[in-house]
This record gives C-alpha cells, sequence and structure tokens, in this order.
C-alpha cells in the first residue's frame, strides 16, 4: 500500500468499516510512514471537531408560524373536498323530496320517449338537425353546468356587440371539453 | 416494521392531525440544522425548513410507509430546495457584481460571516482563552464547511452533523453507496487541509 492508497482508506479505518486484508495493510503503510501518521492523526481531529460542532436551536417562531402555514393548508385542502361534498349532497336531497322525484321520473320519461321517437323520425325533419339553434337551447345547456357557463361567458365577451351569428352547439360542445381537460391538466401540475 | 415515522405518517393518513406536528417536532431541528450548514445561512434556514415540511404535508397522502424513510424524504426535499436558493443567490450575486462593474464604483466583499453558532449554549466552565480558541476553531470549521464543493459539502454535512448512514445518504442523494464513500472520505481530507493552521 502506497501514501494515496493509505489515504483512500482514512475514513473506513477511522470508521472501522476496513476488512482483515485492508486493515493490515494499512497499519502496515502507517506503521513505516511519518507522513501519513501525522496525516491520519490529524484527520481524525479534524472529523471529530466538525462532529462536535453544536447544533442551532429553531427559533422560537419556527413551530407558531409552521403550525400556522399547516392550518391554512388544511383548511384550504378542507375548503375544496367541501364544497363538493356539499354539492353533490344537495342535488342528491333535492331528489329525496317526493314532488322532484315523481317529476325527475317525468322527465326521464318523456326524454326517452322523444329520443325513441325522434330517432325513428316521427316529430322532427332530421336534414333539419343542424340548422336549428335557438337561442333557448344555449341558454338551457348553460343552466345545467357551471364550467359551462364560465366558458360561455368568455366566449360571449369575445364576440363584438353587434356580432348577431350564434355559434353552433356542436362547437360549443367540443371548446367546453378542450378547454376542461386543460383546466385540469394545471390543476394537478402544482404538486411535487 | 414500521419505524416511529412511519407510524405517525400512517396516523396522520388515518385522520390523526396531530400526528403530523409530532413528526415535525421530531426532525425540525435536525433538518433546521442540514440546511443552515448546507447554504451556511441560518436565517434563510427556517424559511427553507418550513418550505420543505409544507412541501411534505401536502404530498403526505402519497407517502407509502415503509418504502422510503420519512428522513431521507424530508432531506431529499430540503437538498432540493437548498440547491435553488444557492442557484439563486448566485444569480443575484453576479447580478450585483455586474452592476457594481458597470456602474464603475469600488468592488468591495460584502460576503458576510454569518455565526451559526451565536445561539449555542453557553459553557458552565468558562475560560476565556479556551473558549476563544473553541470559538476560533469553530468559526474556521464553519468557513471550511462552506467552502467546500457542493457535491462534498451535501454528503459531508448529511454524515458527520446530520449522522446519516452511508444507505441513507446514498438514498437522499441518488449515489452509489461506494461514489458515496469516496466524497465523504475526499470531504474530510479537504477539511483537514484547511484545518492546517488551527489542527
Ligand atoms: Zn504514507
Amino acid at each position: 500500500m502506497n501514501c494515496q492508497q493509505a489515504e483512500e482508506h482514512f475514513s473506513a479505518h477511522f470508521e472501522d468499516t476496513l476488512d482483515y486484508q485492508t486493515l493490515q495493510g494499512f497499519e502496515e503503510h502507517l506503521a513505516a510512514c511519518e507522513a501519513c501518521q501525522q496525516e491520519y492523526d490529524r484527520f481524525q481531529e479534524s472529523v471529530k471537531a466538525v462532529q462536535q460542532l453544536p447544533q442551532i436551536e429553531p427559533s422560537p417562531y419556527f413551530m407558531p408560524t409552521l403550525l400556522q402555514r399547516i392550518s391554512e393548508e388544511r383548511s384550504e385542502i378542507k375548503g375544496i373536498k367541501g364544497t363538493t361534498a356539499t354539492g353533490w349532497k344537495q342535488l342528491v336531497d333535492v331528489f329525496r323530496r317526493p314532488v322532484w322525484a315523481f317529476s325527475g321520473i317525468l322527465a326521464l320519461i318523456l326524454a326517452v320517449t322523444g329520443t325513441y321517437l325522434y330517432q325513428d323520425g316521427f316529430l322532427f325533419d332530421r336534414d333539419a338537425d343542424s340548422t336549428v339553434v335557438t337561442p333557448a337551447s344555449q341558454k338551457v345547456q348553460v343552466a345545467t353546468s357551471p364550467v359551462v357557463t364560465r366558458r360561455a361567458v368568455g366566449d360571449g365577451s369575445q364576440r363584438l356587440p353587434g356580432d348577431v351569428t350564434r355559434p353552433s352547439v356542436r362547437p360549443l360542445q367540443q371548446h367546453y371539453i378542450l378547454k376542461q381537460v386543460s383546466y385540469t391538466n394545471a390543476s394537478t401540475r402544482g404538486g411535487l | 416494521m414500521l419505524d416511529l415515522d412511519d407510524e405517525l405518517m400512517e396516523r396522520y393518513q388515518k385522520g390523526d392531525e396531530g400526528a403530523f406536528t409530532l413528526l415535525v417536532r421530531r426532525h425540525q431541528q435536525p433538518l433546521i440544522n442540514f440546511i443552515a450548514r448546507f447554504i451556511n445561512d441560518r436565517d434563510n434556514a427556517e424559511d427553507l425548513a418550513q418550505e420543505t415540511f409544507i412541501r411534505m404535508f401536502k404530498a403526505a397522502h402519497r407517502y407509502k410507509p415503509g418504502r422510503a424513510q420519512f428522513k431521507t424524504w424530508m432531506y431529499h426535499i430540503a437538498k432540493n430546495l437548498c440547491k435553488n436558493e444557492i442557484r439563486n443567490r448566485e444569480r443575484r450575486d453576479k447580478y450585483r457584481v455586474d452592476n457594481v462593474v458597470n456602474s464603475g464604483s469600488e468592488g468591495h466583499n460584502d460576503t458576510e460571516e454569518i455565526d451559526l453558532i451565536a445561539n449555542a449554549p453557553a459553557n458552565p466552565a468558562f475560560q476565556p482563552e479556551v473558549e476563544l480558541e473553541r470559538k476560533e476553531l469553530r468559526n474556521a470549521l464553519q468557513k471550511a464547511i462552506a467552502e467546500l464543493p457542493e457535491q462534498y459539502r451535501l454528503p459531508l454535512v448529511l454524515r458527520d452533523l446530520q449522522g446519516l448512514s452511508y444507505d441513507e445518504i446514498s438514498e437522499v442523494l441518488e449515489l452509489r453507496s461506494g461514489t458515496t464513500k469516496s466524497r465523504i472520505n475526499r470531504a474530510r481530507l479537504m477539511l483537514k487541509d484547511k484545518l492546517k493552521p488551527f489542527i
């Protein structure tokens, strides 16, 4: 073992993790080399000095400030969970009332019958489908989803006041889906 | 078998909100010490330690007890925050130096000597000369650690000041165990040379 090799084993010898053969080689070298002996003594001294550096105490503000921040984060998380839970609960509660439950079932029956008749071409001319876009149909859609409301308002503001052309239902739906996907991406990207 | 940290994390995940506070109490001092030694700045150390805990709190539901240690996870997050802080500081310093050079005013070295041990508990058997010598050595040590290149300073601080095992350090720094060992040995050799006037 030469001086450079001995130096490479300083830490392992200090921490007593050398295997028997290396240990023998290391100790033989040190016994014969005064320079390495001195360097190893100084090495041990300086490692011990580092290990004995005093610990810094946290300031008295650290814990209270952190707990405050954590409780803010906690109520933020709870706030988000809370609103979704209440919204869903309210919707379910509405349909627990007999009158609303009855109306719901009636509406469902009407919708199913309507679709059935419509598909068979009983009531409407199918070619007219793409051209029939009324403001009312948009309003209905707007009312069903809060996300659509936000997007629809945004679209409205971009249009000129005198512009009377209205987009068809289909492009609006596509627009809404795309926007919603990108919004979801944005909200998850903020994590760790 | 789960260690106490994992048990506390599991409790927190099951709704025991006090468990996370206990985890913070257990680790606040080692974390602040690690950050302060790594960035050589006590005041910012507390801010970064807070940020570390907040990030852990936000991601706590994703933590899988037994797979990674709470401690190594904490140091890993803190290490990344510290590296960002050091980069930002270097950028700020460069901007400041550039401005000084451009404005033609006299350059001066305004790197502050921050006393990380100013709040250390007083020695009951106070002897002025011994204390002065000790303080000189501590200051020299502090300076020597701060001057080590980052890739040597990080494992040295984790080993000799935080007391992590070689395996834990390898996990925090994402290094192979051989690399961790040789970097720690190299860092100690560098310190020994820097401390020549004192030891
Ligand atoms: Zn030698």
